[in-house]
């Protein structure tokens, strides 16, 4: 069903929602804005900027550094204990909100579990604000999503002006929305309408038919030596990025526990091995390795593209590299059949 | 384009044209607003998109230790950057003979961050003239003086104008604080010491050891960062307070002598920490106790990396 | 006291069993763990298939991806031959025996046993990636599945003499009729019996019969990249030939990312792939 929240009735909805959850939402941050524990202040809420916080929503769930384990001197390990504080996101964007399903394919497989990831995102409910003012950075459209996608959503938020409709898609989100005044017919088809709107209006960033196939028969491309000559090889790409996972595993020795922390492809060090070989020596072969990543070997696994569009990684590239433009012209590579 | 632009477009073209160098490293258009890309010209027909303005954010020595010593590079600099490529030389990065310097007289780079501080993060053009820049937004306009954008950096620049280029386009520029009346570190060294400390930690605590700023920094060319070394391990690589702050301290030290405090690691950071004050105060240090600027000429070592029999031992075992 | 493991980045609590070197300069040690409990031990080997691998888990130092060294059937202790190369294998190096270290395991998926059934196996081995080949050779003939495979032969190269693994085990094997052991070292030394010569002009010289046959390639980069156009020469197919890789690994469950190669990872599709498998991934060994 559908309801109003009132910009007035905001605060203190948030305030009864926090007796069964730990309400987190974007608020001011420095000089931008971030995903912080709600504390009653809601002038501190960013529910107004055309954009997304910087620093990714995937820390609420895949933490930078997340201890795994503390051990003993004799050996003894012992895991910490599984966060499952309820909590209640309330305003995360469709990409972000969209990634973390795609993220659940990976921590949540066949195979093995990973019990930190599944204890926070079976806590955590997730009221996703939808773009009614698409960015000219963002490209959600173009990669299977969309601005009021609503994949991994328990509500999804409408801003029409002077409140915000919301659309209960689960039972949990039923549940939050008890209490709200209902929204009339009206009000849905004026939503739908902005709902179209917004999603039409953003135009195709690069072209994806064809594009994985394009990718793999171009792997040894000299492309893959000149796109990446202004890149520094550092890690903003991919630490902003709501769908990259990458970690590393760390013992410290001083604190006796094992940690992982947030890793990235572009580092030189992520894949040299002990022996001193490392298959990916330059930046050449970093940089190749997370477009195909995102745009091939992500689609080989689970049959989706392994980016949600945040426009992240164009905003605050160093270098200005922008990936629509990257894959723009990976796109007119030719499709050689080569010899396997 | 710009009348700088053209003539550093028509010297790059003569360079590559005559075959003087391999490669030409300068600026191109870019494709999200407020960030020209740095780019690598190896034929005078790939600079259809050539652009110089300030907006150029990158210290451009930091492409130098990329390339082999043989190969000849053009390289337009700024002030900040002659320097770096001359400390550059100083380290034996690569040979002066095969570097050819367009030099610029710097007016300063605009910093982006200020522009989204002030105008939100979608921006969709950005206008700069010698008077003013105008900022597009899809619902606003901006307007602002040169001096409002500048980089903290460039605000208190001493050495705008290139200090030893093969050719200088442009006039000479004022330096904008020459008397260094208003640096940063005054401010910084002033404070209690446990207000200093709570300045750094407020700043190192948003840290999310990206290496931006070591990336972007001409002068961080090791092949091995301490962060990465195994054994011995000199720092948790965690976003822990003793993480964040020993990175942050020990990137500074390791500048120290060699940083030309263009400001190149701030402007690359995504999450808008100040470090320039942590360098600056190493750097005003080092000219008072040593009486050495970094970069001044492409021969002077620092003084932490050379040795002579009159040196100062008062901390040396 | 440990909680219940839930997760699979904890290691199986092992003590160190029994450590002894294995080639004469010290760089190669081959270390015996044992199961701290007994349940541990029956679930490790329920699921294990030879050709997998175990992260060593020495605490304060990290861990390492090993290969796992024995047959299920030795007893209730895992084997690994590590290489003495940075933090974690030299801590491995210099633990006492009765000193408490982790695994993880088994992981990878281990040699495909039920494709090879009926077929002769070649093993070709060099170094220290000769551990895995070890262990499946001695998974089959040392057990009833022997009879489910033809004939085994091993080409096995050594830099010297000095530093072949499990001596003991190779001249058993040398004196077993049902096993064909070539063995090889770089450079002539005297007293050495058997054949001297790199691997891959060994595999020439030998010459498998590539009918109804699986060559099986562990080696050093170098020695798979010069043996595997060998044996493509002598007549088997992509399909017929594998090979185990190594990645830098952490997670060793397909989770962190790193050990990948295309879509595969490493850890988790591999580590053995067959060579018609590797045509279809990119060129990033």
């Amino acid at each position: 069903m559908n309801y109003i929240l009132t910009r007035n009735d905001i605060p203190k909805v948030l305030e009864k929602w926090s007796e069964a959850y730990q309400v987190i939402a974007p608020q001011k941050y420095s000089n931008f804005s971030a995903f912080l524990p709600y504390e009653g202040k809601a002038e501190q809420l960013c529910l107004e900027y055309p954009h997304n916080t910087r620093y990714p929503p995937k820390a609420l769930f895949l933490p930078q550094s997340e201890e795994l384990l503390k051990y003993t001197k004799d050996g003894q390990a012992s895991e910490p204990g599984l966060d499952t504080k309820p909590k209640l996101i309330f305003g995360m964007h469709a990409c972000d909100t969209r990634a973390m399903t795609l993220l659940d394919t990976v921590f949540d497989a066949k195979d093995y579990q990973d019990p930190f990831w599944k204890a926070r995102r079976e806590a955590t409910a997730i009221i996703t604000l939808g773009c009614d003012e698409p960015c000219k950075t963002c490209f959600c459209t173009t990669v299977e999503g969309s601005p009021f996608n609503r994949q991994g959503a328990d509500i999804i938020m409408t801003n029409i002006g002077e409140a915000f409709h919301l659309e209960a898609l689960t039972p949990k989100g039923e549940k939050l929305c008890k209490g709200l005044p209902l929204a009339t017919k009206a009000k849905d088809r004026k939503v739908a309408k902005l709902q179209e709107q917004a999603t039409i209006s953003m135009p195709k960033a690069f072209e994806t038919e064809g594009l994985k196939a394009t990718l793999d028969a171009n792997f040894d491309n000299n492309y893959w030596e000149e796109v990446q000559r202004s890149c520094l090889g550092c890690g903003v790409c991919t630490f902003l990025c709501p769908t990259c996972f990458c970690f590393d595993i760390a013992d410290e020795a001083a604190r006796s526990k094992r940690y992982r922390n947030w890793d990235t492809c572009m580092f030189s060090v992520y894949s040299k091995e002990a022996s001193g070989h490392n298959p990916r020596p330059s930046r050449k072969e970093r940089t190749r390795q997370r477009l195909m990543h995102k745009y091939s070997y992500w689609v080989d696994q689970i049959g989706k593209i392994g980016c949600t569009g945040c426009g992240r990684c164009v905003r605050y590239c160093p270098v200005g590299l922008d990936i629509r433009a990257m894959l723009r012209e990976a796109g007119t590579l030719p499709v050689e059949v080569t010899h396997a | 384009m710009t009348d700088l632009e053209t003539k550093l477009k028509a010297e790059a073209k003569r360079l590559l044209d005559e075959h003087l160098v391999d490669v030409f490293i300068g600026f191109r258009k870019e494709n999200a607003p407020l960030h020209p890309q740095p780019a690598f010209f190896t034929q005078s027909d790939q600079l259809d998109d050539f652009v110089y303005n300030n907006l150029c954010q990158n210290n451009l020595a930091k492409f130098l230790t990329r390339y082999p010593r043989e190969t000849r590079i053009g390289m337009i600099v700024r002030g900040c950057e002659n320097r770096s490529v001359n400390h550059l030389i100083v380290e034996r990065q690569h040979p002066r003979e095969n570097i050819v310097l367009i030099g610029v007289p710097c007016t300063g780079i605009y910093d982006w961050r200020k522009i989204t501080q002030r105008c939100g993060e979608e921006i969709s053009s950005v206008e700069i003239t010698s008077e003013k820049i105008l900022v597009t937004t899809p619902k606003s306009k901006f307007e602002f003086e040169p001096k409002e954008l500048l980089h903290v950096s460039c605000a208190r620049c001493s050495q705008p104008n290139p200090i030893n280029a093969d050719l200088v386009i442009g006039d000479p520029v004022e330096a904008k604080d020459p008397a260094r009346a208003k640096r940063q570190v005054e401010t910084f060294s002033g404070m209690a010491s446990k207000a200093r400390y709570e300045w750094f930690t407020h700043e190192a605590e948003r840290c999310i050891r990206c290496y931006a700023c070591r990336e972007a920094c001409p002068m961080c060319y090791c092949a091995e960062c301490f962060v990465d070394h195994g054994a011995p391990r000199w720092t948790e690589s965690m976003v822990s307070k003793a993480g964040m702050q020993t990175w942050h301290i020990i990137r500074a030290f390791h500048q120290t002598g060699r940083c030309v405090d263009c400001g190149a690691c701030e402007r690359a950071c995504p999450m808008d920490i100040r470090m320039t004050y942590l360098t600056e105060k190493l750097n005003t240090d080092m000219e008072i106790e040593y009486q050495f600027v970094c970069g001044m000429d492409d021969k002077t070592q620092p003084p932490f990396a050379a040795f002579t029999m009159d040196d100062k031992t008062r901390f040396v075992a | 006291m440990p909680d219940k493991q839930t997760s699979p980045y904890t290691p199986i609590p092992m003590h160190l069993l029994r450590s002894y070197p294995e080639s004469v300069d010290g760089l190669l040690r081959s270390v015996e763990l044992s199961f701290d409990n007994p349940a541990d031990c029956k679930a490790f080997y329920k699921g294990y298939n030879p050709g997998q691998f175990c992260q060593i888990s020495i605490f304060g130092k990290g861990e390492s991806a090993i290969g796992i060294a024995n047959a299920s059937w030795e007893g209730d202790f895992v084997r690994f031959t590590v290489q003495r190369m940075g933090v974690v294998t030299s801590a491995l190096h210099q633990m006492q025996v009765s000193e408490p270290l982790g695994m993880r395991g088994p992981l990878g998926n281990g040699f495909p046993l039920d494709e090879w059934k009926g077929k002769n196996l070649i093993f070709i081995g060099g170094g220290s990636a000769f551990s895995t080949l070890y262990a499946t050779v001695k998974h089959i003939s040392g057990s009833h599945l022997k009879k489910d495979f033809g004939r085994i032969s091993i080409i096995y190269g050594t830099r010297t003499s000095g530093h072949v693994l499990y001596k003991e085990s190779l001249k058993r094997w040398h004196e077993n009729h049902e096993i064909d052991l070539f063995q090889t070292i770089d450079n002539p030394e005297p007293n050495w019996p058997y054949l001297v010569g790199f691997v891959p002009d060994t595999v020439r010289a030998i010459s498998p019969n590539p009918k109804n046959a699986v060559a099986v390639v562990c080696g050093p980069p170098i020695m798979t990249k010069f043996t595997l156009p060998i044996l493509e020469d002598l007549g088997f197919k992509p399909d017929a030939i594998y090979t185990s890789l190594e990645k830098r690994m952490k997670c060793g469950i397909g989770k962190c990312g790193r050990c990948n190669i295309g879509p595969k990872y490493v850890c988790k599709d591999g580590p053995v792939f067959s060579l018609a498998e590797l045509h279809t991934l990119p060129n990033e060994l």
